[in-house]
């Protein structure tokens, strides 16, 4: 029976990694390389590593710390920040990286979507979309830069052209729940997810296992990412890396059938 | 010694980084002349059946490849595409497979009532492998491992099944004919049970 | 061949040591001479122990949390928890400062304990690049303690939260138990001298520390006991704490996870105490650490022998282990190899408060307000 997955999601910052909230203040977590290990050793299902500043920075990815990361995955990692192109998509893949995320590429390049998809294989190729609610009405517009600019797209008409150009996974980031915990934005995936055939992971809200398992029994099967829910800890919002356990999450990943 | 054949596609890093702490000699080839001596060959891959095809088919490696598992017969496991390659043709493109084993790949079924299934199947998933086989030995009855395609592995006969894995109706993960050895899911990338089952292969006699 | 004490098992690798008549060391002379009579673990140490945790909880009423505790996820810390919670009934706040190395089981055995004994966590993350530099900086020193910038962080930030939230009472897990035995300085030199540690920064550092937390013995010993009235408290000495017992207890307990050896719940102190120490410098912590369980009776010195028998890193993972350190300190296997291979140094060869710390010490055990082992 497949599992939905649990996966944790790490945004990396001037080599450091960080927490945001609502994509801004963000607090330093710290050591990349360890965090992953970490996670590595708790049997993480998958892991996404976000680069937030490559993209506005303008650069290149960061190719040393990518390889130096995926060193210590055993399980599947995809990587996102600063793509822009399939010979970033091979040289990525070439250093253990199992899948690579775009997002503002992807809006302003959606061919870059089925280029790189008939080199590395759709499956390979993953966009990661930042959302906010539109004042006005139920829909969902999709942003880039970190949030700061409006693309004017409908992230439930764009995720359908991104499958329709080979895309082999949706992640839809809600940047209104981001570091908030209050929840995933049920409303939005349930546009998401029903305009789209391809595997959706959402982002944005998680504050506990619950909200998870809320999520499976309706939506099942889905990626279901989270960053504050496995990075902090408690009223002081302590940093510590925790995951839940096979045991723990076999109660969640998978609807219980009566 | 465990040949990994680089021939531009596949996660080689993270084979040669477990057989490593394994303490299992391994080592990448990718040449014709490396690969003459191969004792057990790992054919790694990920992306497209046709694009593997030619990477596979130009980098020199094909016929010595051929002669080394259909006449020395030496063991050798193909994973993801790498299985798939083992084929005779695949839906997913116009090029001839492998042809080691007499099977074909299709896409998995997303039609009628099986509409809602989503494509590529993305994730953990049991494994079941058939009593007995040395590949999965060692594993314990919940084993699963991390799968990431569209197609599967279309036997023709019952005894090339290996272990079967459930994703809208079973399927073959993973498939066998004497020492080829086939596995739709990522062992590199499967936590200690993909671990165990690369072990077990090391250990195949 | 090193001559090896009668009763315990440090050695000449101590340059040191003292025998005496019987071969039984100074160490083990300290113990039983000066440490062990001043030691309560019985009804003195309950009475003094119920005095400080009066004392605790009255400075704590309308406040949060009572006191900190320095938690690293190891036996020792985590043991400490459970007591200060369940047996005398303090609220603390959990303090944990994350320099870059945790290991897995450290943050289990956090989140373990803090969850199951629903206690507020607070973490400090040290400035990874900073920190990296650092620990870089000492290496090319050449000395032997390059533990340093790890324990000089922790302690620094704890006094630094005490302070700025005025928190009197530090408890931490050290202890007589498995302690009373100590390294010599010359293995680990005083991980609080400030000036060394400048010292080989300007040296060696090549980025300046900003944000990494420096503290002096000076400031730690006398400005915040003395005049801010902020005090680091071992509750572990006035109770009967047998480390095996402890292990089992916090297994059954709360699912905590033991690791290899004392102090390997940092990736970084398990290289350093396991390879780079008794490899480079043939200083084997393990003898200290055995020997202060012979002389508290919780090993026999042929099992300590036994163990010691064995090499103190994993043969099977040394090599990945040393990778590991090399990739995150930002460099390569080989550039972590010359430095392994380069001539050893001490903290002689680098400016120091050594002085400072011989005075105090001195002055400590004449008030016996230390009953430490000797350093």
């Amino acid at each position: 029976m497949l599992r939905s997955r649990v996966i944790p999601c790490l945004l990396v910052k001037n080599n450091g990694l960080v927490k945001t909230v609502q994509f801004d203040q963000p607090k330093y977590v710290g050591d990349p390389i360890n965090a992953v290990k970490i996670f590595n050793e708790k049997e993480a299902d998958e892991l996404v590593v976000l680069d937030i500043d490559a993209t506005v920075q303008g650069r290149d990815p960061d190719y040393d710390l990518i390889k130096n990361l995926a060193a210590e995955c055993r399980m599947p990692l995809c990587y996102g920040g600063g793509v822009k192109s399939v010979e970033h998509f091979k040289k990525i893949i070439s250093l253990g990286v199992e899948k690579v995320a775009i997002s503002s590429a992807a809006v302003h390049e959606p061919e870059l979507i089925a280029r790189a998809a008939e080199i590395v294989g759709g499956q390979s190729v993953i966009v990661v979309l930042d959302v906010k609610k539109k004042r006005f009405g139920s829909k969902y517009e999709v942003y880039t830069h970190n949030g700061t600019q409006a693309s004017g797209l409908i992230a439930a008409d764009f995720v359908k052209k991104c499958e329709s150009l080979g895309a082999g996974e949706i992640v839809v980031n809600s940047i209104d729940h981001d570091g908030t915990m209050c929840g995933y934005d049920h409303k939005l995936i349930e546009q998401v997810r029903s305009a789209v055939s391809i595997p959706v992971t959402v982002l944005g809200g998680a504050a506990s296992l619950t909200d998870m398992k809320n999520l499976v029994d309706r939506f099942e099967p889905i990626g279901m990412a989270a960053g504050s829910l496995f990075v902090f800890k408690g009223k002081y919002r302590a940093v510590l890396i925790s995951y839940p356990n096979q045991t723990e999450r076999d109660e969640v990943v998978i609807r219980k059938r009566i | 010694m465990i040949s990994i054949v680089d021939y531009g596609l596949g996660n080689i890093l993270a084979f040669s980084n477990i057989y490593k702490k394994l303490n299992i000699p391994a080592s990448v080839i990718s040449t014709d002349q490396e690969l003459q001596h191969a004792e057990k060959i790992i054919l790694p891959g990920v992306g497209s059946f046709d694009w593997a095809m030619t990477r596979l088919n130009d980098s020199g490696m094909r016929d010595t490849l051929d002669h080394l598992v259909l006449e020395k017969k030496v063991p050798i496991l193909g994973v993801c595409v790498g299985m798939q390659m083992m084929a005779k043709r695949s839906d997913e493109g116009s090029m001839d497979g492998l042809g080691w084993i007499d099977a074909e790949v299709k896409r998995m079924d997303t039609s009628g009532e099986k509409q809602g299934l989503c494509l590529p199947h993305m994730g953990w998933n049991d494994v079941s492998p058939v009593k007995g086989s040395h590949l999965f030995s060692r594993l314990e009855d919940d084993a699963r491992f991390y799968f990431l395609h569209s197609y599967y592995f279309a036997h023709k006969s019952e005894d090339q099944i290996l272990a079967q894995t459930n994703y809208g109706g079973e399927f073959t993960s993973s498939a066998h004919l004497e020492n080829v050895y086939g596995v739709q899911f990522h062992p590199e990338k499967s936590h200690h049970w993909g671990v165990q089952l690369l072990k077990n292969f090391a250990e195949l006699s | 061949m090193a001559t090896v004490c009668s009763n315990c098992v440090m050695d000449t690798t101590d340059s040191m040591i003292v025998f005496d008549e019987n071969g039984v060391c100074d160490h083990c002379n300290n113990f039983y001479e000066h440490t062990l009579p001043n030691w309560h673990t019985d009804e003195r140490g309950q009475k003094e122990l119920d005095a400080l945790v009066a004392k605790i909880k009255v400075e704590g009423e309308g406040k949060d949390f009572d006191c900190i505790i320095g938690m690293s996820g190891g036996i020792d810390s985590s043991y400490l928890t459970y007591i200060a919670k369940e047996k005398l009934g303090l609220r603390p706040l959990v303090f944990h400062v994350d320099a870059g190395w945790n290991s897995q089981e450290a943050v289990n055995n956090i989140e373990k304990l803090v969850d199951k004994l629903e206690l507020d966590l607070y973490t400090e993350v040290i400035d990874w690049e900073e920190m990296k530099d650092l620990q870089l900086a000492f290496f090319k020193s050449g000395v032997s303690h390059v533990d340093t910038p790890q324990d000089h962080a922790f302690f620094a930030t704890m006094y630094k939260f005490a302070e700025q939230y005025n928190v009197k009472y530090i408890l931490t897990g050290a202890n007589l138990s498995t302690e009373c035995v100590r390294n010599p300085i010359e293995w680990m030199y005083y991980q609080s001298d400030s000036v060394q540690l400048k010292d080989i920064h300007s040296q060696f550092g090549t980025k300046p520390l900003h944000n990494f937390p420096v503290t002096s013995i000076l400031r730690h010993k006398l400005y915040l006991p003395y005049i801010k009235g902020i005090k680091v408290v071992r509750p572990l000495n006035s109770v009967a704490y047998v480390k095996e017992d402890a292990i089992q207890l916090l297994i059954e307990r709360f699912g905590w996870q033991p690791y290899p050896q004392k102090h390997f719940e940092s990736r970084f102190t398990k290289f350093y105490e396991g390879y780079w120490l008794p490899e480079k410098f043939g200083f084997d912590t393990r003898k200290v650490q055995f020997s202060s369980l012979i002389v508290t009776g919780q090993m026999t010195r042929d099992e300590a022998l036994e163990k010691l028998s064995q090499p103190p890193y994993d043969k099977r993972t040394i090599a990945h282990d040393f990778e590991y350190v090399a990739t995150k300190l930002g460099i390569s296997v080989d550039e972590l190899q010359e430095y392994m291979d380069a001539p050893n140094k001490s903290y002689k060869d680098y400016k120091s408060q050594q002085s400072i710390y011989n005075v105090g010490a001195k002055i400590m055990k004449m008030l016996g307000l230390e009953v430490g082992g000797k350093r």
